[in-house]
């Protein structure tokens, strides 16, 4: 019954998106080519990345709130070394590895000190903003070779963003991990005394979500050609567990899904991109994105009395 | 109020979606008068109550209170009118204390003074111990309700019901977790509230609890009323005909005595608080209980065993063969089922379907192609034929467990760990909250599955049970291990003996 509402809801927010490039590409000029699609799709790629990465660690019951300061610390420290070295692939592979570790720390406070993940993501997002801010003394990171631009590009992007979503989307329904996860965000209690690994799983939620922040750093670098502090921008995180949110994953854990991550990350872009050509100032995009998280959080209580009470 | 309290149902109907919970149901009670519910599980009683209590709008019919229509529309109006429900999952805010708790529906009369928000603490002790006393049990009424057993829990809950003055109490199951001295005061209470012009309603399983306190029964099946009676009329035979519809089958299991040898064995284990120094063996097919009064540490002794709670000394050894090995928890839990003592608790996953449930602990056998994939239909097959053995009547493997009836959960609760085809299974009040004709079936299939070479370790409250069961039983007290009872000094004078007196 839960994958019924999942699958309706993706339904749904096909519709939406659908609903919203329609209304656009009749309204705004050329907006419905090619090329502008393709760039929305590269847009999402970092954020929608993130969603995946914080789709693990919510349907276990966490949160992650540090994932874009990870993402920032990530790219600084590798861009610096790409710079230095010219070597990509082991730099790439350094994105990954930094971003992987600092989610190993977060993972290890959460899982087996038992500290609460708010307060340990926070407190993470507050130290790798400082490491980055420190590691560029606030300037950016360039000098990269063009090549690594390249390479992270256009088409690739997407084409590494869509497979990246089917295999984690595997990964998450079908494999016996993936399963721990739910019965871990539905009853931690029960998942204990069933002999599941508890703390090693919900440890690893961080990894991932560390590994994807630096997956999503790759391509910020890349986009910019260069890395700097600010790319880890705190509205970033609201936009990550909105996407999230609306996608179906539940905040209280237990249900969700990548589909639903990804079209969520889709979802919230496009809202951003209508909002600037409609030239809505900043001010008034807070505020009206704070506005869809509480309607999601809504939807999101409201799903789970129905999916409690429902026939 | 002269005339005294009478309560009529005339003709409640409720359906929810594909179930009749009650088929026209009629029943009358007066003051003074105690009457006992009974029925299988999924027969209707909890529907019945949930609609007293103002949980459950029926579809149609009425009830009447001293002769007037009433509509319990929420269970404020219910508490309003004097219901008070006693239900038999533990309901209480565990980081409150024991009188928070007690008086949580009416804070505001404990007022130091009338306008502010303090609370006269003392006054509200004072009262929350004249009830406790009432019961006959005396918890701190400071202390939290996390750190009670889930007896005393239970007995917080039915202070609870008192505080709020009911004249129709609701007691559904009050007895489960209750240990025997505390069940007795419970009937005692019952027996002192029934000169004071209310009128109680008593769920249970348990026959025994009926003939002894109940003035009436009416026997529930299928949402109706199958059949009623004064106690002294009616026989035991006769309550089990109109529960099940037909005799109960009495087969009893050909059971093969258990082998020499040994599957496990424990040696001097200390936890952190209890177990102290209990040592113990089991043979392969055996039947062993555990028998102790609540708080007495016997969950903890086999929460210690698994490594779920802290071991800070002693050996645990494990051996297929007979040859024992030192083993580690995480090793040992690759042979044993574990069914935990509270089904929402740590038993099962609420919002998750029977099949997800039943293979949750043995997923790696569904991990079968060569991309380490779960195969999800083999997962519903198997939990098609768990879910068989234990004759559920529920359904489809794909419903969630949360709309199955508590002894269907407690059948889900066992049978996940068959699958796994444990060497040991750890039962921890293995028929809690479970009807008649259930409960044989589980005693059945432990016979059966000993008798093929599983071997059990059995935690129960009920006496009769753990008699029934056991091959040999183990006394706990206070974390020690105080009497070992072979097969032939089994006994309720032996067991009683080894725990009272020490009290």
């Amino acid at each position: 019954m839960a994958s019924k509402i999942q699958s309706n809801l993706s339904i749904i927010l096909i519709l939406v998106i659908i609903f919203i490039l329609a209304v656009l590409s009749f309204t705004v000029n050329n907006f419905a080519s090619i090329n502008n699609l393709q760039n929305i799709l590269v847009q999402v790629a970092p954020i929608g990345i993130m969603t995946f990465g914080i789709t693990f660690v919510m349907i276990s019951g966490g949160i992650d709130i540090s994932l874009p300061a990870i993402m920032a610390t990530s790219s600084v420290i590798s861009a610096s070394f790409i710079a230095k070295t010219n070597n990509i692939l082991l730099g790439s592979i350094m994105f990954l590895l930094v971003g992987g570790f600092l989610g190993l720390i977060n993972g290890t406070a959460v899982a087996y000190l038992k500290m609460v993940p708010l307060v340990v993501t926070l407190s993470m997002m507050t130290v790798c903003m400082g490491i980055a801010t420190a590691w560029t003394d606030g300037q950016s990171v360039g000098g990269l070779p063009e090549d690594f631009s390249l390479i992270f590009s256009g088409t690739t992007v997407i084409i590494a963003f869509i497979g990246i979503a089917i295999l984690f989307g595997i990964f998450l329904k079908n494999s016996e991990y993936g399963r721990w996860l739910f019965y871990i965000g539905n009853n931690e209690n029960t998942a204990i005394a069933s002999g599941l690994p508890v703390k090693r799983a919900v440890c690893f939620t961080y990894v991932i979500a560390g590994f994807c922040a630096g997956m999503a750093g790759i391509i910020n670098t890349a986009v910019l050609s260069s890395a700097r502090a600010s790319m880890g921008a705190d509205s970033q995180i609201l936009d990550i567990v909105t996407a999230a949110v609306i996608g179906g994953v539940s905040v209280k854990g237990g249900s969700g899904s990548i589909l639903g991550a990804f079209l969520g990350a889709i979802l919230i872009i496009i809202i951003n991109n209508v909002l600037n050509l409609l030239g809505v100032s900043d001010y008034y995009t807070g505020l009206i994105k704070g506005l869809i998280i509480i309607l999601a959080m809504g939807i999101d209580a409201a799903r789970t009395r129905l999916f409690h009470f429902e026939s | 109020m002269e005339n005294g309290l009478t309560l009529e149902i005339h003709n409640l109907k409720k359906s929810f979606p594909g179930v009749q919970a009650l088929k026209d149901v009629s029943i009358s009670a007066r003051d003074g008068e105690i009457l006992g519910l009974i029925g299988v599980n999924g027969a209707g009683k909890s529907t019945l109550m949930n609609i007293l209590g103002g949980v459950v709008i029926p579809d149609s019919g009425e009830i009447l209170i001293n002769g007037e229509i009433k509509r319990i529309k929420d269970p404020a109006t219910a508490e309003k009118l004097g219901v008070a429900f006693i239900q038999q999952e533990i309901q209480l805010f565990e980081n409150l204390t024991v009188q928070e708790n007690i008086f949580i529906a009416n804070l505001k009369k404990w007022r130091a003074f009338k306008n502010f928000p303090f609370l006269n603490l003392k006054s509200m002790a004072g009262e929350a111990n004249n009830l406790l006393a009432l019961l006959g049990c005396d918890i701190d009424v400071h202390s939290m309700v996390s750190d009670l057993a889930v007896g005393e829990q239970q007995m917080v809950q039915i202070a609870r019901a008192l505080s709020q003055g009911g004249k129709i109490l609701l007691f559904d199951e009050p007895t489960s977790s209750l240990t025997l001295k505390e069940k007795q005061n419970l009937f005692k209470l019952i027996g002192k509230l029934k000169g004071s012009n209310v009128i109680i309603f008593y769920i249970s399983h348990h026959l025994d609890e009926i003939f002894e306190i109940c003035d009436r029964v009416v026997v529930l099946r299928d949402g109706g009323v199958a059949g009623e009676g004064r106690v002294e009329d009616i026989s035991k035979d006769e309550i089990i005909r109109f529960m099940l519809g037909h005799e109960i089958e009495q087969s009893i299991e050909y059971r093969k005595q258990p082998h020499q040898k040994k599957v496990l064995e424990v040696r001097n284990l200390c936890g952190e608080r209890y177990p102290k120094d209990v040592s113990f063996s089991l043979a392969k097919g055996e039947v062993l209980g555990i028998w102790g009064l609540l708080g007495s540490g016997r969950t903890e002794l086999v929460r210690t065993i698994l490594g779920l709670d802290k071991k800070k000394s002693g050996e645990v050894l494990f051996g297929e063969n007979g040859e024992l090995q030192s083993i580690n928890p995480q090793n040992l839990y690759k042979h044993i089922g574990y069914l935990t003592e509270g089904r929402h608790f740590d038993g099962l996953f609420l919002n998750m379907p029977i099949w997800q449930n039943i293979t949750s602990v043995f997923l790696k056998k569904f991990v079968t192609n060569k991309f380490k994939l779960l195969n999800e239909r083999e997962e519903k097959q198997a939990a098609k034929h768990s879910i068989s053995q234990v004759n559920v009547s529920a359904v489809s493997e794909n419903m969630l467990v949360r709309k199955l009836s508590g002894g269907n959960q407690q059948k889900i609760a066992i049978s996940k760990w068959f699958i796994k085809k444990p060497k040991i299974l750890f039962l921890d009040e293995p028929t809690k909250g479970v009807d008649v004709g259930a409960k044989a079936e589980i005693q059945n299939l432990i016979f059966k599955m000993a008798s093929e070479g599983v071997s059990f370790i059995i935690i129960s409250s009920e006496i009769e049970e753990i008699m029934g069961l056991s091959d040999r039983i183990i006394v706990i007290h206070q974390g020690e291990l105080v009497n070992e009872l072979g097969t032939m000094q089994i006994s309720k004078e032996n067991l009683m003996k080894s725990v009272i007196g020490r009290n």
